[in-house]
């Protein structure tokens, strides 16, 4: 694994390839990714179909092709005309939350916004953005409007796009 | 040319999105000042430009699309009701001499925007 040449794509491939082995092997790294750059994915993808209804969200960061790790959230629900925060946290290290973002009692019919922090995101990883940057604060706007059916927010970003669709 | 545009698109369709409903707002301190109020003509696009190349400045803007209203209208045959209903994008002019094309990509259930050309 001396062979610094390996791009990025090629990386992860190589990485599974190693199995259980050390992944922090400096060489295998791609001679121009940043040094912070976000690690690949770790873990395959999760079924959630047999789960009760909830909320869940997963954002990937498809600049780096890798989980969008350690976003700054804020989660929020319509009420009496404004949206109202319900929780800010950050994402873990699969994208995703720990606990559904709402499940059980708090599941319930209504506008939501998921408020994600991309700016910060890619700054903290060291990319360098306009001033100000082109996306900064982005809100993610949907209904829920059967709080018997499980909803999935699945989100794909970069510092100059986004994607986020009822997923499953 | 500078400024600001936009198009959407109905991806469940794959045919441009007419007679949608853009809100063009501005933040100013922090608060959104409504600028104006577009619908798209029929190739998905607005008949005059967004912010025109006079009027960019630096700052904070933001489209908001009336998706769910499109996806709603008469004749429309959806299975169940949409999951996106008004779309936000917010997004920065940071150099108000270059061009930004902002299109909205949209379905019932997804939407994508980026910077375009």
């Amino acid at each position: 694994m001396s062979n610094n040449t390996l791009t990025r794509r090629q990386f992860l491939p190589a990485g599974l390839a190693l199995g259980g082995m050390v992944m922090s092997a400096g060489p295998a790294v791609a001679a121009d990714a940043p040094a912070s750059a976000p690690a690949g994915l770790s873990t395959a993808p999760t079924s959630m179909s047999a789960l009760s209804p909830r909320l869940t969200m997963h954002a990937i960061d498809i600049f780096h092709g890798s989980p969008g790790a350690a976003m700054p959230v804020e989660f929020s629900m319509m009420d009496g005309g404004a949206y109202k925060p319900l929780k800010s946290f950050e994402t873990n290290k699969g994208g995703r939350t720990d606990e559904p973002l709402l499940v059980g009692e708090s599941y319930r019919a209504g506008r939501y916004e998921v408020l994600l922090h991309v700016a910060e995101y890619f700054e903290r990883l060291g990319e360098k953005l306009p001033n100000p940057s082109f996306l900064s604060k982005v809100p993610l706007r949907f209904v829920i409007r059967n709080p018997a059916e499980r909803i999935h927010l699945a989100i794909l970003f970069t510092p100059w796009s986004y994607s986020y669709y009822r997923g499953s | 040319m500078a400024g600001v545009s936009t198009h959407v698109l109905d991806s469940s369709t794959g045919r441009p999105a007419a007679g949608v409903r853009i809100d063009f707002s501005v933040l100013e301190g922090s608060s959104w000042k409504l600028v104006k109020t577009m619908l798209t003509n029929g190739d998905g696009r607005t008949d005059q430009p967004v912010l025109p190349p006079a009027e960019a400045k630096v700052g904070e803007y933001e489209l908001l699309f009336y998706v769910g209203d499109f996806f709603q209208r008469p004749g429309s045959n959806l299975a169940e009701p949409p999951f996106l209903d008004t779309v936000p994008v917010r997004f920065s002019i940071f150099d108000a001499k270059q061009h930004y094309h902002v299109p909205m990509l949209c379905s019932a259930w997804s939407c994508t925007t980026y910077r375009g050309s």
